[in-house]
């Protein structure tokens, strides 16, 4: 194993053990589980040349010999999946997916991994920043006086996600797949700590429908500062992925010119939802209910109900509850997704359903929504407008942001994503 | 940012985003919402080590001063200016940029030198306060316990705008204060408006120092540093630069406008009485009592009190920006303690081992003070050259790199601040 700081500054001798400069750099190829490190930058007294890999016989602490008789004084031209280890990644913010957060590179670990030298790992512990400031030998003799061990903070290659600002040599085009694969929550955490240029370079290699569920663990300030990054037309598709209350609570913040534009820019039916839940006031069960929501007609029977659940589940925020509604949309009765499917195949929606469900209006105060859904021990409360029909859904997490205190809010998420990490 | 064809960059930064062109808030909430980290900043640039040094300048040499404040407010506001876009550009601390651009080491020396000067200077906010209090007979272990503990429950348990509030009301006290104490002082404002245009020099030692301490007590290495941490913690960005600039430009105004208040009031009370010799803010409070009436005294020390505990404040914070910046650590008020815990730990133990400090018995104040304002002499030049280079740096900045102008000013101001530091450092050794 061999720590890249233990190897940057050394001499790199030849065949006769002549020193003919000092290692600069190391360049490693990414794109493999551990980068191989494919040549060295070297410092001789004139200029940097670059050494290909196979022309070094050994490199470690000590520092690099070489195999060749001669090398090749070509200026050092770095191919696109390269990466400069000093230069890129050391002292540089890099995300770690594993911790879910920013830390920065302070030293980094290579070793021999299937016949190869590799980037194994980041040092992102105490021990490394004593390493590069020199002094790790008497900081490790103090600890061990002292009784206490040394910090020691290893990340995975595999665990790490290099932030595209600070890869300043190559226009690298991170993936991100890490990234992509974290639960919304981490995600929006982290990208809440990046600096607006990392942001915007994660958010362009998300897709829309990662970004859209990170967006909505975010809290609202976050929110509006991601969104007013992108350009109209990704903010667009991003919204179109939202639920249409998390999407209308976004757009409430924006000016009216800039809403506008994002409206012209989404599908047609997308914007009209979103729309039409701005148009009610900011405390009314209609500012945080969903338009999407299942609603069957009475005449079918069980099993279709079933069948038309298939179709259209995609879509829908929760289908624990199926609405049932008459011609003219009206809400006339509900059945939870188990009486549905303990119900004979072919036994009639109106037999099974439960007459008269509990509703609120559109215009219902938020706290009383919320005093429904706990009286009712509901995951959704039915929304109708004066007429009964049934406008949209109140789901059990929206009614019970309405009514908790902003601090509350922002600690749940944090307190669940560290239960379940 | 836009590449040669004008085609967006990958990295794609807010290009014509919605934002840009657009704009969510109106331009009038929009400014709103920016200002506060310049107001923050030069209000703390006024705290007890500055007020000391403002009394010090008024008591001795009565208005000669003024023009000095005159300059250093146009230095402060390129500094600070500079220190807020780079913060707008980048989204780092200074520390951390100094890592990335010049290395572990220069990082390490600036975070450490920043942290002893800083425990110095914290410490003196903690004889500030005492030295206020025990003016109205409160003894000097429990004014450091309410301090201590009135800070670190303000830092630790609120929200960044939280913070910030407070931060701006405890200014506006120190402001109300010294602008009452200067008017009840009743000056010579003639001869105090001529003194503040027209510079008057002297190459006489003692005021050559007087000049030097000035400045120095103003621009700080902390300053610095807090500038652009607090830029990026509240999260501003490249476009509320012109906010931004607003924003230091109030700050420095205010700032200076205050610290001639305090002269003012020094020079018509205790220099026109001949009584030049003080030897801190505290006495200059105690002083104004026979001379200025004792409304005079009170407000005064209520001041001294306000700044005291500003600057309890704001440096802690700074230092504790600077060394997670420097070392990698989560950081910034918006934190929860076990989130963050070297950064609250390092503003726990700045403020409870300063006010230890203040409680040891017969405790050399004046040298600790010294001492600090001796590290801080040293580290200015270095922060500034690390802060010139990085504004200077198109590919860190942006488009947000400094213009020749700004650039030209900038060296211009750290080339002065360089010599000065360096005649303050040699003075400071001489004596």
């Amino acid at each position: 194993m061999l720590y890249l700081s233990q190897a940057i500054g050394k001499p790199v001798r030849d065949q006769n053990g002549e020193p003919i400069g000092k290692v600069a750099d190391l360049i490693v190829a990414v794109g493999e589980r551990y980068p191989p490190v494919t040549g060295l930058v070297i410092s001789t007294n004139r200029r940097k040349i670059f050494l290909p890999w196979s022309s070094v016989a050994s490199l470690d602490a000590d520092g690099a010999r070489i195999r060749t008789r001669t090398i090749d004084i070509g200026k050092f031209r770095q191919r696109p999946n390269e990466i400069l280890l000093k230069q890129d990644l050391m002292d540089k913010q890099i995300v770690d997916i594993d911790g879910r957060r920013i830390v920065r590179v302070n030293d980094l670990s290579l070793d021999i991994v299937e016949g190869a030298l590799r980037l194994v790992a980041v040092d992102v512990g105490a021990a490394g920043l004593m390493r590069r400031l020199g002094v790790e030998g008497p900081f490790r003799i103090l600890a061990r006086n002292v009784g206490r061990r040394v910090p020691e903070r290893y990340i995975d290659w595999e665990d790490v996600d290099p932030l595209e600002s600070s890869i300043a040599s190559v226009k690298l085009r991170v993936p991100h797949a890490g990234l992509a694969e974290l639960h919304p929550a981490d995600l929006a955490s982290i990208i809440d700590q990046l600096t607006p240029k990392d942001r915007a370079g994660i958010l362009a290699s998300l897709d829309d429908e990662a970004v859209a569920d990170a967006m909505e663990e975010m809290d609202p300030d976050t929110q509006v500062e991601v969104l007013e990054d992108l350009l109209p037309e990704r903010a667009a598709d991003i919204l179109e992925e939202m639920s249409p209350d998390d999407a209308a609570d976004l757009v409430a913040d924006l000016s009216e010119q800039a809403r506008q534009e994002i409206f012209a820019l989404m599908q047609k039916n997308e914007a009209e939802e979103v729309q039409e839940l701005l148009r009610y006031p900011e405390e009314s069960a209609g500012a945080i209910m969903t338009t999407e929501f299942i609603a069957i007609p009475a005449t079918l029977t069980a099993a279709q109900a079933i069948e038309r659940l298939r179709e259209l589940e995609p879509d829908a925020e929760t289908i624990y509850y199926v609405y049932v509604v008459d011609d003219d949309g009206r809400l006339v009765g509900v059945l939870s997704l188990r009486d549905l499917i303990v119900a004979q195949p072919d036994a009639s929606i109106a037999e099974v359903m439960i007459k008269e469900p509990v509703a609120v209006g559109v215009m219902s105060n938020q706290d009383d929504v919320a005093q429904v859904v706990a009286r009712y021990n509901l995951l959704a409360v039915p929304v109708v407008d004066e007429d009964g029909q049934l406008e949209g859904i109140v789901t059990v997490d929206d009614a019970m942001d309405a009514i908790l205190p902003t601090a509350w809010k922002k600690r749940l998420p944090r307190l669940f994503a560290r239960n379940a990490g | 940012m836009t590449d040669a064809t004008g085609q967006p960059t990958t990295t794609g930064t807010i290009v014509p985003a919605i934002r840009r062109h657009l704009g969510r808030r109106a331009r009038f909430a929009a400014v709103l919402a920016v200002l506060g980290p310049g107001i923050v900043s030069g209000f703390a640039d006024n705290d007890a080590g500055g007020i000391t040094t403002y009394s010090l300048a008024g008591a001795r040499f009565g208005y000669e001063l003024l023009w000095v404040l005159l300059v250093t407010q146009i230095a402060l506001f390129v500094t600070q200016e500079i220190g807020a876009r780079i913060g707008l550009a980048t989204g780092q601390g200074l520390t951390g940029l100094i890592r990335e651009r010049f290395g572990v080491r220069w990082a390490a020396f600036a975070a450490l030198t920043m942290l002893i000067a800083n425990l110095g200077s914290t410490v003196s906010e903690f004889a500030g306060i005492s030295a206020a209090l025990s003016l109205f007979n409160v003894p000097v272990p429990l004014s450091a316990l309410l301090a201590a503990i009135a800070v670190i429950t303000l830092i630790g348990r609120g929200s960044f705008n939280r913070v910030q509030y407070a931060f701006v009301g405890i200014g506006v006290i120190v402001s109300g204060a010294y602008i009452v104490s200067a008017i009840l002082a009743q000056p010579d404002w003639g001869l105090a408006l001529n003194s503040l245009v027209i510079p008057h020099g002297s190459f006489d030692g003692v005021y050559m120092l007087a000049v030097v301490g000035t400045v120095g007590t103003t621009i700080t290495p902390w300053g610095q540093s807090f500038i652009q941490a607090f830029v990026v913690d509240k999260r501003l960005r490249s476009e509320d630069i012109a906010a931004e600039r607003l924003d230091v430009l109030i700050g420095v105004f205010i700032t200076n406008v205050i610290a001639a208040f305090i002269l003012v009031a020094c020079a018509a009370t205790l220099w026109a009485a001949g009584q030049t010799d003080i030897s801190s803010a505290a006495d200059a409070a105690h002083a104004l009592g026979p001379l200025a009436g004792n409304v005079a005294s009170v407000v005064f020390a209520i001041g001294i009190l306000a700044a005291s505990l500003l600057g309890l404040g704001v440096v802690p914070l700074a230092s504790a920006y600077t060394a997670c910046e420097a070392f990698g650590w989560e950081l910034g008020v918006d934190w929860r303690w076990r989130e963050a815990p070297a950064f609250y730990g390092l503003l726990a133990f700045f403020i409870g081992f300063a006010a230890l400090f203040m409680l040891i018995p017969g405790l050399p104040l004046i040298q600790v003070m010294f001492g600090a304002q001796v590290i801080n002499g040293l580290l200015l030049p270095i922060v500034l050259v690390f802060v010139m280079l990085l504004a200077g740096d198109k590919r860190l900045m942006g488009e947000l790199v400094s213009g020749r102008i700004n650039l030209t000013l900038g060296w211009l101001v750290t080339v002065v601040l360089v010599i000065m530091s360096l005649l303050l450092v040699a003075t400071s050794f001489a004596s």
